[in-house]
């Protein structure tokens, strides 16, 4: 019989992978069934030692328990992961307050138009979060935030840097020093006070250049509007104040926190058990943002929307639902935080909860006269936060 | 990014929504998590790890989608990365090192009275079997844990991104290498 199988065939043929014409010819060439035979009796030493890879016992982790723990310990400390790096990201570095300044961009849009070329942005008046999916945003770590970075960097030019935080002795101290009046909570002494200078930057969008990153992040779908090019955008961040109550990390810039952080989780745990006890309570006047009335910011925060993974529908949806010419966007993990709306000094606030066996973390955040309000803390202890809050002047 | 995401040229960021992709995604988690969390079982001796592993082939999936979830092998593509994952924890360094000092004590320790002689070797077996296929080639690694998991030759192929009728002559060499690989263990630890 001719055209007999080749070894390699003859494998196949003992998984049952062959064609009906070569399992016909097989069966019909006693040569080939012998050949068979003999490669089996080669191959069986290492297909009994490799047996156990295809042995049916059930996991002890059922689908549905992994499912559940997929959810909860997975994506939330992946999408947490990437939180992080987002605000650590060089992006951010260049200007400390870069996150919020990006809230600010996104909060108000070009209805807002005031007389004249330029929108003068009003104070904040609340908080509202949304919820994103950071794991969406993993180009930011590659040659895209590389890019991004750099197309910031070029377009950026800072008015007044953002000096270091200076510790002071008192409220009076802070306020004199910050200009404008701090509210200390009663009855609470802060074991560290601290003010940070104000900054000042403004910009120049390149939509050329913008969209060039979208394109190269996979995002070609998502197209800037033609009238955001050239457009100047100038943000006014005033001095802060912040009051610390526990045991603390020192303030430092970003990158030695990070640093501490990552010594402190070797030495000792993670943060959460380090500093569980640590408050702080921060105070910002609003920012002033100015940007041509031409910029439409509602489109521009849709398409950031869709870029961290909402879809279109979800985007405007949300876009339409929020009051975005008071109101300050907070970006927390879709996955890995809870927030809600609570009653706090007499006005409308957010909880932000981030619960973790290992490092829980709340903030929680209001705007009363025209000053932003944060109390923030690692441990689970949110309630302390409705207390010094309340227990404000 | 390892070798098993650069390998994956037809990868793409997924468009993470709340929409048909993750009931999608959900049903394939159930559907695939016995078959993907017993491969690693099998694989990496430490049950914890090989949970963590398990759970991460499926980040994977979910943060990078296959192109389209219909349109490409899914089961072969899990194993395939669940393979390189545990590829990579066996070839660690820390870990061989752990797998050839431990192999002859983890021996020692569950050769109790309650342990048959046919059970201690059997476990000494399955050690000299991930460190074999922790040396070998990492393409033929991958083709005999993915053919002995019991995944059809066209996943295979799909998957490793070669054809199917490739797949018999591939394997036969990758049993013949493994062999030499496992005897020649046995015969270092012998010595």
């Amino acid at each position: 019989m001719k055209n007999h199988l080749d070894d390699g065939q003859l494998r196949a043929a003992l998984d049952g992978e062959l064609d009906s014409t070569e399992r016909k010819h097989v069966e019909e060439c006693q040569e080939c069934q012998s050949r068979q035979r003999m490669l089996e009796a080669q191959i069986r030493p290492t297909a009994d030692r490799l047996r156990f890879l295809s042995s049916a016992h059930e996991t002890n982790l059922s689908a549905p328990a992994a499912w559940k723990k997929f959810n909860r310990v997975k994506l939330a400390q992946k999408e947490t992961s990437m939180f992080r790096k987002l605000f650590a990201s060089p992006l951010v570095k260049y200007c400390a307050s870069a996150a919020l300044v990006i809230a600010l961009i996104l909060a108000f849009p070009a209805t807002r138009a005031l007389a004249g070329e330029l929108l003068n942005l009003f104070r904040v008046q609340r908080v509202t979060v949304v919820p994103v999916d950071f794991t969406g945003m993993q180009q930011l770590d590659g040659v895209v935030g590389q890019d991004i970075s750099q197309l910031i960097s070029d377009s950026v030019t800072m008015q007044k840097e953002p000096s270091d935080p200076v510790n002071v002795a008192s409220a009076d101290e802070a306020s004199q020093l910050a200009g404008f009046n701090i509210r200390a909570p009663q009855g609470l002494t802060p074991s560290r006070i601290s003010v940070m200078g104000g900054a000042s930057f403004s910009f120049t969008i390149d939509r050329a250049k913008a969209q060039a990153l979208l394109d190269e992040a996979g995002r070609s779908d998502l197209v800037l509007p033609e009238e955001v090019d050239g457009a100047d955008v100038s943000v006014n961040i005033p001095s802060s104040v912040s009051l610390a109550f526990g045991t603390c990390p020192e303030p430092s810039n970003e990158s030695e926190a990070e640093r501490e952080r990552q010594r402190e989780m070797e030495t000792s745990g993670s943060p959460g058990r380090v500093y569980a006890d640590c408050i702080i309570l921060a105070q910002i006047p609003s920012p002033e943002v100015s940007a041509p009335a031409s910029l439409d910011i509602a489109k521009l925060a849709q398409i950031g929307l869709e870029f961290t993974g909402m879809t279109s529908e979800e985007a405007a949806e949300f876009t339409s639902t929020v009051d975005w010419t008071s109101t300050l966007v907070v970006p927390v993990p879709r996955n890995a935080a809870t927030n809600q709306q609570v009653a706090v000094d007499g006005v409308t606030g957010t909880l932000i909860e981030r619960p973790s066996d290992d490092a829980p973390q709340f903030a929680l955040f209001w705007v009363k006269d025209g000053i932003i309000y944060t109390i923030g803390g690692l441990g689970s202890n949110s309630h302390k936060a409705f207390e010094i809050a309340n227990s404000l002047p | 990014m390892d070798e098993s995401l650069r390998q994956e040229s037809v990868l793409r960021p997924m468009k993470l929504s709340k929409s048909k992709s993750d009931e999608s995604f959900e049903s394939i988690f159930h559907e695939y998590w016995q078959s993907i969390h017993r491969l690693l079982a099998r694989m990496v001796i430490d049950p914890a790890e090989a949970e963590d592993l398990a759970l991460e082939t499926f980040y994977r999936l979910y943060t990078y989608q296959p192109a389209r979830y219909e349109s490409v092998s899914i089961r072969g593509w899990l194993y395939k990365v669940a393979t390189n994952l545990a590829l990579q924890s066996i070839r660690s360094f820390k870990r061989r090192e752990h797998y050839e000092t431990h192999a002859g004590r983890e021996a020692l320790i569950v050769a109790d009275e309650d342990s048959p002689p046919q059970i201690v070797a059997e476990k000494e077996d399955r050690d000299y079997v991930r460190m074999a296929l922790g040396q070998m080639n990492a393409r033929q690694a991958e083709l005999l844990i993915m053919r002995y998991s019991g995944v059809a030759y066209k996943d295979i192929a799909a998957a490793l991104n070669l054809s199917p009728t490739s797949i018999g002559p591939l394997l036969l060499r990758a049993e013949r290498e493994f062999e030499q690989c496992y005897r020649m263990l046995v015969q270092e630890a012998e010595q």
